[in-house]
């Protein structure tokens, strides 16, 4: 359970052959790219920071797929291999010069038919004359427009000094319907007036004539006639949508994979004529990687030490074996350690796994978890169903332990009987001090794990002050070990081990140990007596000040973490204080009754605790435990790819 | 004083307004768009214009009364939000209308200088009509600047523009009236700020109005170099007399002997730093602004500090809406347009 070896790959060639080695090494899918140009110094190298140019001709293609209403898919094809940008944009205007001219004709129609819509209101508003309308507009001296205009604009008309007046028919929430009328000389004034208060003409067609009757009846047949011609353009758009669906689809699919790809180009350096990729791949991939590139003569790969940059960090690998590869999900949502680092998802797979069975150990509910686990795994996230599934084996193992089945206590006690094993099942409530210590002794176990792996990790990092005088290194250990033995001996097993005064110097040497550890640290490394790494100027008096607030947290923190192991105990303790109360609920309900209260009460109890466990013990592994000795600095490994999406983000 | 607890459920009403602003998602889909109908439909069917809308037929609706229907919704948001919890009680949340106030003056002043046409009744947002406190209808009849400032006998605008002479022609200078009722708006806005709240409401007060002078100033400043070649004591003279970023600082900005240093200059100040790559200042500079409104809004829990945040930030969003309608309407490439859009 180690990390990953990489290699750091460096790509040479010529700009002719850039696309197609940017498409080698995302189709590879093990290449993490890295910028070729973050070494400043190195003139040498200048950067590419070309416009994508195909950018707009996927922007269009997106747009025509939204009106064609053309859901986009991936769709894989050889027709546009080699295409340009001209090309792509091309093909796009050929294809919309045609929608374009059935668009335009269908909103031409949309704003008739709002037009018609809105002669109907206003004819309407005339009902009460019973007589030909048609005969005001007709009239030789005088203008008449009828219209809505916007009600806040009413007021201003009696500012205006030009000979004209306003009826108003109905006002709603935003308008006000109406009919001006004006000198037939002043009718351009006029209407210049009213446009500008954003009256809204509504032309009454010439064929509209008669009564009003008459006049709506006329009205009507010209909107339905009108919206039959928008659905027949309709159905010709869908034609067309569906004569071009495949291009677009296609077209789209190429376009967006040499969009990506150029994108890609802002890593590359140029150096002179010829372009440059860094980057990173698994060593053990490292191999086919450089054959994939054989056939290309003038591309050069070129397989180094992942050292060999001083300027780029590789990344972060975690290797696993099956039983604990679905921990990593854990490990990385804390994040990632550094290449070389330690790989903490062993001992987190173990940990989480047997925490989780203590605190959630029920023969036939950790039965269940583990048929779920199968489940997820199947049909959702392979990683989250294999945690469920490996916690739910954990849970059945320490149910039989506690002789838990579906929250019948007694059911396994007869098979321990017959085999004559007096001290189990493990009653929680009869033997609850014992479970509750039992659940601090793990806390002081893991913590002291931790504390080794620290020390472990800090020899192998050189870093002294980590293994030797931190309050998680050997200094550390020794002080937390000896107050542990000291409390446990004394209190619990009412032994004397050792004198006061050895237990004193225990505590005494490691406690000055940590209490001067980044002066011992930095005397141990550079043979310099320095009271601050990073302050130049650290008085004695303001180090005395800092470590005694330091030490009187590392004090608190040694306490804290080791009763905050207390939950396990008292998860073991709740869960069967909560089944006691579902068999309570059994025993109260009638007998039809029974299975539904046995069920409900099941599941409630599983998914409640079960989340509350399992976020609990995440608790635990990344505040107790990993803050002892893991450090999440590593870089998470991202290979190149190009992704299909429908979303143009450009 | 609106210090107390009784403004968290405005602030929590401006939050879930603030939700419903456009994104830059929906911005681009505008953008694509070729019809300003099209256009008009989709911010019609916005959660947040929906009701503003819902007697507009997209289809026929003038631009212009398109655009003044978005300023409608800004304005009747501030209103409602002032009177939620009766918060228009304070002076200082009359700000919106002062502003108002002021541009409807200034746009009076210059149909009167412009000899064109004297009738501003047509430039008038009728929303505005019921909430302004001068008789801005009466006003606009005005034939001449000295019969306009004695229209305003008895405000305080009056008494600003009385200190500017009419010249020979009978006419002001526009730039002249401009600067000084800005400078009265803003002097009072701040001190309303320092009499009305205490301690950090004040202060975040404060900086929000500083800010938006210095950017005032920056912009104003950086056209007058680069378009105008005006010197820096004609700069100097032509800017508001409040800064954010010290009087010094500001003062280097005139100073700098093109608008291009000037600009690199500004790169190294608050309002330059990790701005989008552009070369339009309005939007370097307001991009930077948008960040820090949204800082304010989304970081402070007292209401006048959201409440000023959030009415820039409608401004800047109704500012976006109309550059996308204006470039449908002119045939603008989406690319072009979303260079135009103040989004960060």
């Amino acid at each position: 359970m180690a990390i990953e070896k990489m290699a750091l790959v460096n790509i040479i060639g010529r700009f002719e052959d850039l696309d197609e080695t940017l498409i080698r090494c995302c189709d590879s899918g093990c290449f993490h790219i890295e910028p070729a140009f973050k070494n400043e110094a190195n003139s040498t190298v200048r950067l590419l920071n070309e416009k994508n140019p195909f950018g707009v001709p996927l922007k269009e293609f997106a747009s025509l797929a939204t009106e064609m209403d053309i859901e986009l898919k991936e769709t894989p094809g050889t027709r546009f291999k080699g295409w340009t940008a001209d090309q792509f944009n091309e093909l796009s205007v050929n294809i919309d010069s045609e929608l374009e001219e059935k668009g335009r004709e269908k909103q031409r129609l949309a704003t008739e038919v709002s037009e018609l819509e809105g002669a109907v209101l206003q004819v309407d508003h005339l009902r009460g004359m019973n007589s030909d309308f048609s005969k005001i507009f007709a009239c030789k001296h005088t203008a008449c427009r009828i219209g809505r205009m916007p009600a806040d604009n009413l007021a201003k008309l009696q500012y205006y000094d030009q000979t004209f007046f306003f009826v108003p028919f109905e006002t709603t929430k935003d308008f006000c319907w109406g009919m001006y009328f004006c000198a037939e000389g002043d009718k351009e004034l006029v209407d210049s007036i009213f446009r500008s208060l954003f009256f809204e003409r509504i032309h009454i067609p010439d064929y509209v004539s008669g009564n009003t009757d008459e006049a709506l009846k006329k009205l009507d047949e010209q909107i339905k006639e009108k919206k039959a011609k928008i659905e027949g353009l309709e159905k010709e758009i869908s034609q067309l949508a569906e004569k071009h669906d495949k291009t677009i689809q296609e077209a789209y699919t190429a376009l967006k994979k040499r969009y990506d790809v150029f994108e890609l180009r802002r890593k590359v350096g140029a150096v002179k004529e010829k372009f440059y990729i860094k980057g990173f791949v698994p060593q053990k991939q490292s191999d086919g990687f450089s054959d994939s590139f054989k056939d290309m003569g003038e591309v050069e790969v070129v397989l180094l030490p992942p050292d060999a940059d001083a300027y780029c960090t590789p990344p972060t690998v975690l290797k696993n074996g099956w039983f604990t590869r679905p921990y990593r999900m854990l490990v990385e949502m804390y994040g990632l350690p550094k290449y070389n680092g330690f790989n903490p998802t062993a001992f987190v797979a173990i940990t989480y796994t047997l925490l989780f069975g203590i605190m959630f150990g029920d023969l036939g509910q950790g039965f269940l978890l583990f048929i779920l686990g199968l489940i997820i795994n199947k049909k959702v996230n392979k990683e989250a169903g294999g945690i469920v599934s490996r916690c739910g084996l954990s849970s059945m193992v320490f149910g039989t332990l506690y002789g838990s089945v579906f929250g019948f206590e007694e059911l396994l006690d007869p098979v321990y009987e017959s085999f004559g094993i007096d001290f189990l099942p493990i009653k929680a409530f009869e033997q609850s001090s014992f479970i509750l210590l039992t659940a601090v002794g793990i806390g002081i176990f893991l913590i002291v794990l931790s504390m080794l792996l620290n020390i472990y990790i800090g020899f192998r990092e050189k870093n002294y002050e980590k293994a030797v005088f931190g309050c998680n290194g050997i200094a550390g250990l020794i002080f937390y070990g000896s107050m542990v033995t000291y409390i446990v001996s004394k209190f619990i097993l009412k032994i004397e081990l050792t004198s006061g005064a050895v237990i004193a110097l225990l505590l005494g040497i490691p406690g000055i140990c940590i209490f001067c550890r980044v002066p011992f640290a930095m005397a141990a490394k550079y043979k310099k007596w320095k009271l601050s790494e990073e302050e130049e100027d650290m008085t004695i008096g303001g180090f005395i000040v800092e470590n005694f607030f330091e030490m009187f947290e590392f004090l608190l923190s040694y306490v804290s973490n080791t009763m905050s192991f207390l939950r396990v105990g008292g998860f073991v303790l709740s869960h069967a204080g909560m089944m006691l109360v579902v068999m309570t609920l059994l025993n109260m309900s009638a007998t039809a009754a029974k299975p539904f209260t046995l069920v409900i009460g099941n599941l409630f109890v599983m998914a409640m605790e079960g989340m509350i466990v399992a976020i609990q013990i995440i608790r635990l592994e990344f505040y107790e435990i990993f803050s002892r000795f893991y450090e999440s600095d590593g870089k998470e490994f991202e290979p190149i790819s190009v992704s299909f999406d429908t979303e143009v983000n450009i | 004083m609106m210090e107390n607890y009784s403004s968290n459920a405005t602030t929590a009403k401006i939050r879930a307004k603030y939700a419903q602003l456009f994104t830059l998602d929906e911005y681009r889909e505008m953008a694509a768009m070729r019809t300003v109908a099209e256009a008009a439909g989709f911010i019609a069917r916005s959660a947040r214009f929906r009701e503003a809308f819902s007697e507009v037929d997209p289809n026929t609706i003038h631009r212009g009364y398109l655009e003044e229907l978005l300023y409608k919704e800004n304005f009747e948001t501030y209103i409602s939000l002032c009177k939620f919890q009766g918060l228009d009680k304070e002076p200082f949340f009359g700000f919106l209308i002062r502003r108002s106030e002021i541009e409807c003056i200034l746009s009076i002043i210059n149909r009167i200088n412009s000899s064109l046409d004297r009738n501003f009744l047509s430039d008038l947002p009728g929303y505005l009509i019921k909430s302004l406190t001068i008789p801005v209808m009466e006003l606009s009849l005005s034939q001449s600047y000295d019969e306009l400032v004695a229209g305003l006998k008895g405000t305080r605008y009056g008494r600003v523009l009385r200190k500017v002479p009419a010249r020979e022609d009978g006419n002001a200078d526009y730039t002249e009236c401009e600067l000084r009722l800005r400078t009265d708006y803003y002097a009072e806005l701040l001190a309303q700020a320092e009499k009305a709240f205490s301690g950090s409401v004040a202060e975040e007060l404060k900086t929000i109005i500083l800010r938006e002078i210095d950017c005032r100033n920056i912009i104003n400043a950086y056209r007058m170099k680069a378009y105008f070649g005006y010197s820096p004591d004609e700069i100097k003279r032509r800017s508001l007399k409040f800064y954010g970023i010290g009087k010094r600082n500001m003062e280097r900005l005139y100073e700098a002997a093109d608008a291009e240093i000037m600009m690199d200059m500004v790169n190294n100040t608050i309002y330059g730093k990790n701005s989008p790559d552009t070369d339009n200042i309005e939007v370097e500079i307001n991009s930077v602004k948008i960040r820090r409104l949204r800082h304010y809004l989304t970081g402070s829990t007292r209401a006048p500090v959201a409440l000023y945040a959030f009415i820039m930030l409608c401004d800047i969003e109704v500012s976006n809406l109309v550059h996308i309608i204006e470039g449908i309407r002119y045939g603008v490439e989406a690319a072009a347009i979303e260079a135009q859009l103040i989004t960060l």
